[in-house]
């Protein structure tokens, strides 16, 4: 406690006030003096104080934005614009917070090993030592933190509700921590884009999306079903009101649409919650009948098939409504068109990506046969939605439906490589979530710059705008690249990983080469519906003469797209930088999910598997994961499978081999 | 002798407050003032009920008070729901009864006289004294709701309820009866132990006992006996509405755990497959579907909140029934006697609590949205109000998402802790949980719209713009209210050990914590009540903005 409020004070609260004093100071140099002023506050306190402490650095995350939503209650309503700059101010700095997170990745990737660094070049060592160890300090020094690890990292544990045995546990891996640095870089971006747009309520709008950073990281973070679970209900309020208040014509409907389908899927996961935490309470092996929400333990709770089946589908309708998967996405576009440029771009960007990590973290994990049993199906609708969102944006005539329904498309890919449970898959599933949270952030921010010209969206209205707004011309067709899958830009890595890891896919049974032919194909479409929609706003002559006098892209619309176009070339030239950090944890996560998969299907009863129960006497110790896993694999390996005639058995079996062989254990 | 005065304390408090403020109205002239020495004589009997809770005695002697009315943590948790309901209501009613020129004196001795029935109810253990306060309870409630005597509707929705009272009285009466006759016995230990020895005639134990669910059923408005509650909720003032709404099913609630758990709570009576139980069951589904779907086409947000709160009725019939099959597995075949401190009980008893204070913000923002000459009942009148005054759209945003369910709130905790104890107990009451969180997610459909309303809404041209009363006593009550739904939303931890000690007598738990929430809650109360009465001259302002944006409209 006393650690968090002493991060948040010394760190990103100095950096906010001197911010806002110099940007008070002196009011013309606009948002490239904040950026200066935060910049040099940051090297301030580095000299001061150097790095916060790695421990509670979570829960300052998460602490930062919900107190920045206290104080913008409080500020005078008379200040209007002021309101903005101050939550943007906040964001940013709660986004320099969150960049201590990136300690170990920079040591992965400059300083290995001593050697490694001694034959790096000098540029790097001199970046290493004199710019990224002073300010990483402890993130980047302390052995015990980084990604190459499986586990969980920066762990906090503190009892909520000591007699249901909830917790306050958050913690993040290779899987979460480009999501949490997508939340917090994507979250000041999108307020500062209806800087000119929204200007009533201003000081609700900033409250808004601040409390909405609380509830998005929260659910990335948390490791605690309960915990998670309020999270995700909590994000729901603030984007409901951004869309209904601040939204279009039809706004009331969208946001209530939006509100009904998250509620309905997510109350019947707290259902879902609640019986799986039971059986884990009435678990033979649990005589002390111990109470736990905590995911670590619980992921440990082997349930029979059938009940699997039942609780995996409740926990994946909350996730593919929120994905969202095909037959579930008709609020997709609904929210879209209707939501404000911000609320859009946080709502692609952040929010649905929610659904695919609930199911890499929750459902897959919990549910681990039904999760396999029926990946080929779910595997189908994926395509289904590759193809038919693709379809449905081609015939578009309003551009935000359009990039609505290609957020259909492209996630549908992020499930299928989910569903591959391949190495490849599932890292091209979770970079594609961040390539399309950068990607479709930036059409959606690069669509309200010309609404908030034109007021209109409607492709037939546009048309030669490459002569009026060249600089805006260029960014949005290197933008729409990256979207389609250019090689270079971001968007080719991930789906190209996603398709290779499809193709040979051992959960797809026989059908991975067809699930791949039909996947690809979404691809091709993306390259006709983007180029057709670039087409007609972009070339031929200017047909309208409203669009004679547009005004090319602002100062501050420059640097709010200028992060988001430097990471889509990063990711695409240097996939390896964000790559290498989720490696472990998605080695790891696959690995578990394989061999209980495997006990799963060669014994049906309710049970912990080893490692599963607090120990006597050590409560907050789990026992080390891979160990009890590595012996009920062998176990289940050496055991003969009772259906060995089952095509599925069959290919569990193999599955078991090769994870055996790379363990370096013989059948 | 001076103990038995004791343990009955806070009935006592409570009916000579009820005679001192007859004397007391008839001498004044500012009847507002006695909205809060109600308010204060409902919290003493609420700080007795606490002090017995911590302090009093562990076991009473048999005699007079032993046959006929108990003494128990059951009755003290109750007392404090009651006491704070109606406390909170009375508050509601010092604003709306003076803004809305109805101020008697009368309503306030009426809401005493129903409180001591109603504390009396949670207390009755004998067949006899169950009927009388009972009848005590509800003839308080009939007057109030028939309060404002010039409305039709007031009117209307009065003799609907008394009619449909009466015959309910008459049909647990009967039931009553048909009991005595089948055991001969008033006490509800005797009668069950009477069905032990298996004296009693299986049929007319039967038939009792439907008649007895039919009569309880239908004072907490659960569906098929709810036709009376739209109509009597909407036409009775609105601080008598939180009243019935929140106080009456609570106290109801709690005879009916004596009755079915004790009474019948005989094995061949109460099971899984017959007996009460799924009887009980069934009438949570019903009104749960129902009351949700009926809420769901209202255009009156008063008479919404009227079938939301049968559709929480619903909950808590889950939640009785999730005890007995909790009860049932952990005891085999014993008698129900102690049912009290199990997962269900407290789950159902928490949710009394949570959905008390949830209701009061609901129906206290109502009132406060409301001002002379225009009272607010429809969605219109919500219109862009919370554009207007952002004070106003808070506690009613809050107290509509904590009756969503929606977390971090009393009422999501509340509900949390019901399907907790339906999943738990398993079996086919894990459907009735899903049923019930999907109709809560339907529910939350209507709840959605008054939010809509309130923030994303403007009024409709040449409508009345629904101008917020200034009241200092409505807005200590919606702060008192507000604090507890985040209180016991955010850190339930305390709230949830106190439902569960209800069972026994002793445990580790200290009144501090409570007496700190009070105390807290009743300055913060103090300290907004008082700054919305001082800050009068802006509220001017805005009320004269308001009425300048009502002409431009209306000249537009």
């Amino acid at each position: 406690m006393t650690d968090v409020l002493t991060t948040l004070l010394v760190w990103p609260l100095p950096w906010v006030l001197l911010t806002l004093f110099v940007g008070r100071l002196f009011p013309k140099v606009g948002p490239l003096g904040h950026v200066f002023a935060m910049g040099g506050a940051v090297v301030l306190s580095t000299v001061f104080f150097g790095a916060p402490d790695p421990d509670g650095i979570l829960s300052a995350l998460l602490a930062w934005p919900a107190l920045g939503a206290i104080i913008a209650l409080f500020l005078p309503r008379q200040w209007g614009g002021g309101v903005r700059t101050y939550a943007s101010v906040w964001l940013w700095a709660g986004f320099v917070l969150s960049l201590y997170l990136l300690g170990p990745v920079v040591r992965e990737a400059l300083a290995p090993t001593p050697e490694a660094f001694a034959e790096a070049s000098p540029i790097a060592r001199f970046f290493y030592s004199h710019v990224a160890l002073p300010f990483f300090g402890e993130f980047a020094t302390d052995p015990s933190f980084g990604f190459a690890q499986a586990g969980y990292q920066l762990v906090e544990d503190t009892p909520w509700i000591e007699s249901f045995g909830i917790h306050y546990k958050v913690g993040i891996d290779g899987i979460s921590l480009w999501l949490i640095l997508l939340t917090t870089l994507l979250t000041p971006l999108a307020l500062d884009v209806s800087w000119n747009s929204v200007n009533t309520k201003v000081k609700e709008f900033a409250f808004a999306f601040l409390l909405l950073e609380v509830g998005m990281l929260g659910a990335f973070v948390a490791l605690d079903l309960f915990l998670f679970y309020v999270f995700w209900e909590l994000m729901l309020v603030p984007m409901y009101l951004i869309i209904g208040v601040w939204g279009g014509k039809d706004r009331v409907y969208a946001a209530v649409k939006f509100f009904i389908y998250t509620m309905i899927g997510s109350l019947l996961m707290l259902v879902a919650i609640l019986y799986v935490v039971m059986q884990y309470r009435y678990a033979p092996e649990n005589a002390a009948e111990v109470i736990t929400f905590d995911l670590e333990r619980i992921s440990f709770l082997m349930l029979p098939r059938t009940e699997q089946l039942v609780l995996f589908f409740a926990f994946a309708l909350a996730f593919a409504i929120k994905v969202p998967m095909f037959p579930f996405h008709t609020w997709l576009p609904d929210a879209h068109v209707q939501a404000p440029t911000g609320g859009s771009v946080i709502l692609a960007a952040v929010l649905l990506k929610l659904g695919g990590y609930g199911f890499i973290r929750f459902a897959m994990p919990l549910f681990p046969w039904a999760s396999r049993y029926v990946a080929p199906s779910l595997a189908v609708f994926a395509i289904i939605g590759i193809i038919y969102g693709a379809y449905c944006a081609w015939v578009q005539r309003d551009v935000k439906k359009l990039v609505a329904y290609s957020s259909v498309s492209h996630l549908g890919f992020v499930m299928l490589g989910l569903f591959s449970m391949t190495e490849g898959g599932v890292s091209g599933g979770i970079l594609q979530m961040v390539s399309h949270g950068i990607s479709t952030g930036a059409l959606f921010i690069l669509v309200g710059v010309v609404y908030d010209r034109r007021h209109t969206r409607d492709l037939a209205d546009f048309g030669g705008l490459a002569k009026v707004m060249p600089a805006y011309a260029t960014l949005f067709v290197i933008v729409a690249m990256s979207s389609v899958g250019l090689p270079g830009t971001n968007g080719f890595v991930g789906e190209f990983m996603v398709l290779s890891g499809t193709f040979v896919s051992q959960t797809f049974n026989v059908y991975q080469k067809v699930f791949t032919l039909f996947a690809a194909t979404g691809v091709i479409l993306a390259a006709i519906y983007m180029l057709h929609a670039v087409l007609k706003t972009f070339w031929g002559p200017v047909t309208h003469e409203e669009n004679e006098k547009l005004e090319d892209l602002s100062g501050r619309e420059k640097w709010i797209l200028a992060p988001l176009i430097v990471l889509i070339f990063w990711i695409g030239v240097v996939p390896g930088f964000f790559l290498n950090p989720m490696e472990a944890s998605v080695e790891r996560f696959m690995s578990t999910w394989n061999a209980r998969a495997i006990v799963a299907f060669q014994d049906d009863r309710l049970r912990i598997l080893p490692g599963g129960l607090p120990e006597e006497g050590e409560e907050a110790e789990p026992a080390p994961a891979d160990e009890a896993e590595e012996q009920e694999e062998a176990e289940a390996a050496r055991a003969p499978a009772d259906g060995e005639s089952d095509p599925h058995a069959a290919n569990l079996a193999r599955d078991a081999d090769g994870r055996l062989a790379r363990l370096g254990g013989t059948r | 002798m001076t103990d038995t005065w004791m343990l009955v304390g806070p009935l006592l408090v409570v009916v000579a407050g009820g005679l001192v403020m007859m004397l007391v109205d008839a001498f004044t002239k500012e009847k507002a003032e006695l909205a809060l020495v109600t308010t204060v004589i409902l919290g003493g009997a609420g700080a007795l009920s606490l002090g017995l809770w911590f302090g009093g005695p562990e076991t009473v002697q048999p005699g007079l008070i032993g046959s006929f009315l108990a003494y128990d943590r059951l009755a003290h948790f109750l007392d404090l729901v009651i006491c704070g309901g109606a406390g909170l209501a009375s508050l509601l009613a010092g604003g709306y009864l003076r803004e809305h020129r109805i101020e008697r004196g009368e309503f306030y001795v009426m809401l005493l006289f129903s409180a001591f029935g109603a504390m009396a109810l949670v207390r009755a253990v004998n067949l006899l004294s169950i009927f009388v306060a009972l009848e005590t309870l509800s003839l308080g409630v009939y007057g109030l709701v028939a309060f404002r005597r010039a409305s039709p509707r007031a009117a209307e929705g009065a003799l609907k309820y008394f009619l449909l009272g009466s015959f309910a009285s008459a049909v647990l009466l009967f039931g009553m009866a048909l009991l005595y006759g089948a055991t001969g016995q008033t006490g509800l230990g005797a009668i069950a132990a009477a069905i032990a020895e298996g004296n009693a005639a299986p049929t007319l134990l039967i038939l009792s006992m439907l008649l007895l669910l039919v009569g309880l059923g239908f004072k907490v408005s659960a569906v098929p006996f709810h036709a009376w509650a739209p109509d009597a909720y909407e036409g009775a003032v609105t601080p008598a509405t939180t009243y019935m709404a929140v106080v009456v099913k609570a106290a109801v609630f709690g005879v009916m755990i004596r009755i079915f758990f004790v009474g019948f709570g005989d094995p061949e009576l109460a099971n899984t497959d017959t007996g009460w139980p799924p009887a009980i069951a069934g009438l949570a589904a019903v009104t749960l579907v129902f009351g949700n779907l009926a809420a769901l086409v209202q255009k009156s947000v008063k008479r919404m909140l009227a079938y939301s709160s049968i559709s929480h009725a619903g909950f808590v019939l889950l939640g009785l029934v999730a005890a007995f099959e909790l009860r049932s597995e952990a005891a085999g075949d014993e008698p129900l006697h102690t049912v009290m401190g199990d997962e269900g009980m407290s789950a159902v008893l928490y949710y009394l609590a949570a959905y008390t204070v949830s209701n009061v913000l609901a129906f206290g923002s109502l009132v406060l949205v409301g001002s002379y000459g225009r009272e607010a009942v429809s969605y219109q009148d919500l219109a862009g109000v919370a554009r207007r005054h952002p004070w106003v759209g808070v506690p009613f945003a809050l107290g509509v998402l904590s009756l969503m369910g929606f977390p971090p709130t009393a009422g999501f905790f509340a509900k949390y802790y019901v399907i907790l104890a339906a999943v738990e107990s398993g079996g086919s009451l894990v459907w009735l949980a899903v049923l019930a969180v999907v109709f809560s997610a339907i529910g939350a459909f209507y709840y959605l719209r008054v939010l809509v309303f309130l923030f994303m809404k403007q009024p409709e041209e040449g409508a009345p713009i629904a101008i917020p009363m200034r009241s200092g006593y409505v807005v200590a009550a919606l702060t008192g209210a507000s604090y507890f739904v985040i209180r016991m939303g955010v850190t339930p931890e305390y709230y949830l050990s106190l439902v569960s000690q209800v069972g026994e007598y002793g445990g580790e738990l200290s009144a501090t914590t409570f007496l700190w929430d009070a105390g807290l809650a009743v300055v913060a109360s103090g300290i907004v009540a008082a700054l919305s009465t001082l800050t009068t001259g802006k509220a001017d302002e805005a009320e004269a903005a308001d009425e300048a944006e009502a002409s431009e409209k209306a000249a537009a």
